[in-house]
């Protein structure tokens, strides 16, 4: 069993965290500055393509809300991520600087974002975390692949807390609006204080139960876990 | 706790259709590296790749399918109640590449590699929901330990992971962009190394808990025992100069294996050819095994750097290792780099370990290191 300690989020309503009050939309994203995200100069934050700023910032949140943002050392938290399209518009974005004059144009900075787990570097960069780090490709978004892998790590001993949820920057799957934006959980194996959200676990099936409520997606796990803490 | 065992393997590379064809090349200290016909190659800082020479493009419009076809006609369909994971980085990127060139082609939503995976679960007969890992040049090697873990953990008792990567101008010209393609075929641990030369393949695993290969009367290939994957959290596209992610994957690996650094009796590294991650694994493993006798090896100089689906043909060389006592040269090495020239061979050699690793390191920091056991009387 592992705690929920820290939720952030980035949704075409805005970002939060904890019980800022989570609302995820079907709109275009925000555009995220820096500093709506953090108060000390970050250049390479301007460099990202959009889908690591907006999962790089539901990461920030979630770990700001956990009290795991600030850092000394690095530490051994896991990094686990689900999404459905991935880096899909920067690889077009990339591909757009190659096909003018032979490649010659090719952009370098381009194509280092063009692996879908690559905010998870920028995060494990920017908060020291030394754990295993990996993207899932998902059919829905906020699938709860991660969530799984990540409480699957913390039950081994690979790792003592997880970061795991989902990005996307692409509305639609080819049929109507579609959700997008970035929901991130810490998940911790040993609670370092008072319970903040709950718990969650793994079912004999494989499943998430979370409160001993069943949950099959990752807006089912902010919901569960937002109504416990108001009635705590 | 379930052990793992590893009871199919099979890999499609350049140098053959079949590990054993791919093997007997290593062996022979062949390259199948050759000048690039798939796409123009003038303005990029290299002409050559290790393609698959009669690779066509299927009707799906990528040749990963074709690629995926020919692996799966070697191994067959899986068995039932066998949980599919798939590595990859860029999967079917031609299909992308062929549409924005030409303004049609296959639909957006249809080139995510979860698309591609399904359809390799169709060629698989596999059912329900396949992981599909990506993790940079360590993909297939950490869907591999996802894999072991869910074995070793009980909730599953058979899993499969197959990867793929694709020689692609999207690769290509990105490599380029970043000055780390090598202009002539890369020399892994060279002190003359100046870069990677890119490659393609496509790998399979079946791994089972004991309980499982018994019913099934499976012979084990090998036993999976320690795998362990840590970030350097240092930089998006160079490795951290210590090795701190490398050691600690490293050390996670023999932690989960119960072995101590000298029990492991070789190495198959990641070996680019890149100056700073040469340096990097190098560094690490000194570091971790000391400057004891230990046979380190690249097939990167051979086979190119097949991206996601490197650790997955690694692991599979790494198995025939295992079964024939002997590591594979490295190809391109002619003036070890210092603190390599008692590990790293352009021949083949001995290795009597009952313990062998492969590791791989990719973009965003990303480690991961597998420890195979030579298998016993099952």
């Amino acid at each position: 069993m592992a705690e929920v300690t820290g939720i952030g989020w980035v949704t075409s309503n805005g970002m939060g965290r904890g019980k800022d009050g989570f609302d995820p939309g079907t709109g275009p994203l925000p555009q995220i500055t820096r500093r709506e995200v953090f108060t000390e100069p970050f250049d390479r934050f301007g460099r990202m393509d959009e889908f690591s700023r907006v999962g790089l910032t539901g990461i920030t949140l979630a770990l700001r809300d956990a009290g795991l943002d600030e850092w000394c050392e690095r530490r051994s938290i896991g990094l686990f991520g689900s999404t459905v399209h991935g880096c899909l518009d920067t690889d077009m974005a990339y591909f757009e600087t190659v096909i003018p004059q032979g490649g010659a144009l090719a952009s370098p900075n381009l194509f280092a974002y063009t692996l879908p787990s690559c905010f998870l570097g920028e995060a494990a960069i920017r908060f020291g975390l030394t754990g295993p780090s990996l993207t899932f490709f998902s059919q829905t978004l906020f699938d709860p692949a991660a969530l799984l892998s990540g409480l699957e790590s913390l039950y081994t001993g690979e790792c003592e807390q997880v970061v795991a949820g989902g990005c996307d920057v692409r509305g639609f799957t080819g049929g109507g609006p579609y959700p997008q934006g970035a929901l991130f959980f810490v998940l911790e194996r040993r609670p370092r204080g008072e319970p903040r959200y709950g718990s969650l676990d793994l079912t004999e099936g494989g499943g998430l139960i979370c409160n001993n409520t069943p949950v099959t997606t990752l807006f089912d796990l902010v919901e569960r876990c937002l109504n416990v803490r108001s009635d705590r | 706790m379930s052990r793992v065992f590893v009871v199919q393997s099979e890999a499609v590379t350049a140098l053959g259709k079949s590990i054993e064809e791919t093997w007997q090349g290593l062996v022979q200290g062949l390259s199948a590296v050759q000048p690039v016909e798939r796409f123009r190659v003038e303005c990029y800082n290299s002409t050559q790749a290790a393609c698959i020479s009669d690779l066509q493009i299927g009707p799906e419009g990528s040749r990963i399918d074709p690629l995926l076809e020919h692996l799966v006609h070697s191994v067959g369909k899986v068995p039932s109640e066998t949980e599919l994971f798939f590595a990859t980085t860029k999967g079917a990127v031609d299909l992308l590449e062929h549409r924005l060139r030409h303004g049609q082609g296959q639909p957006l939503e249809t080139i995510v590699p979860r698309v591609l995976a399904e359809r390799f679960r169709g060629m698989l007969g596999g059912e329900g929901q396949v992981q599909v890992v990506s993790a940079a040049c360590a993909s297939s090697t950490i869907a591999l330990a996802r894999a072991a873990a869910l074995i070793r953990a009980g909730r599953t008792k058979c899993a499969a992971v197959g990867c793929a990567d694709l020689v692609s101008e999207f690769v290509f010209s990105g490599f380029s962009a970043l000055r780390a393609l090598s202009p002539e075929p890369c020399r892994p641990f060279d002190r003359s190394r100046t870069g990677l030369t890119l490659g393609e393949g496509a790998a399979f695993f079946l791994l089972m808990s004991e309980g499982r290969m018994r019913k099934e009367q499976r012979v084990p290939l090998a036993e999976m025992v320690g795998w362990g994957t840590a970030n350097d959290a240092t930089h998006i596209t160079a490795p951290a100069r210590d090795g701190c992610g490398l050691v600690a994957a490293m050390q996670a690996a023999l932690a989960v294996a119960g072995l101590s650094p000298d029990q492991i009796g070789g190495i198959c590294a990641h070996g680019t050819g890149t100056v700073y991650n040469d340096a990097m694994e190098l560094t690490a493993i000194n570091r971790l095994f000391g400057l004891r006798r230990l046979p380190v090896f690249s097939v990167k100089g051979a086979l190119g750097h097949t991206l996601g689906a490197a650790g997955g043909i690694e692991a599979a060389v790494l198995l025939e290792c295992l079964q024939r006592g002997t590591v594979p040269p490295t190809i391109g090495l002619v003036n070890p780099e210092e603190g390599a020239a008692s590990r790293i061979s352009s021949m083949g050699q001995e290795t009597t370990g009952e313990w062998l690793m492969t590791t791989n390191s990719g973009f965003g920091g990303v480690n991961c290191a597998v420890v195979l056991k030579k298998a016993g009387d099952h």
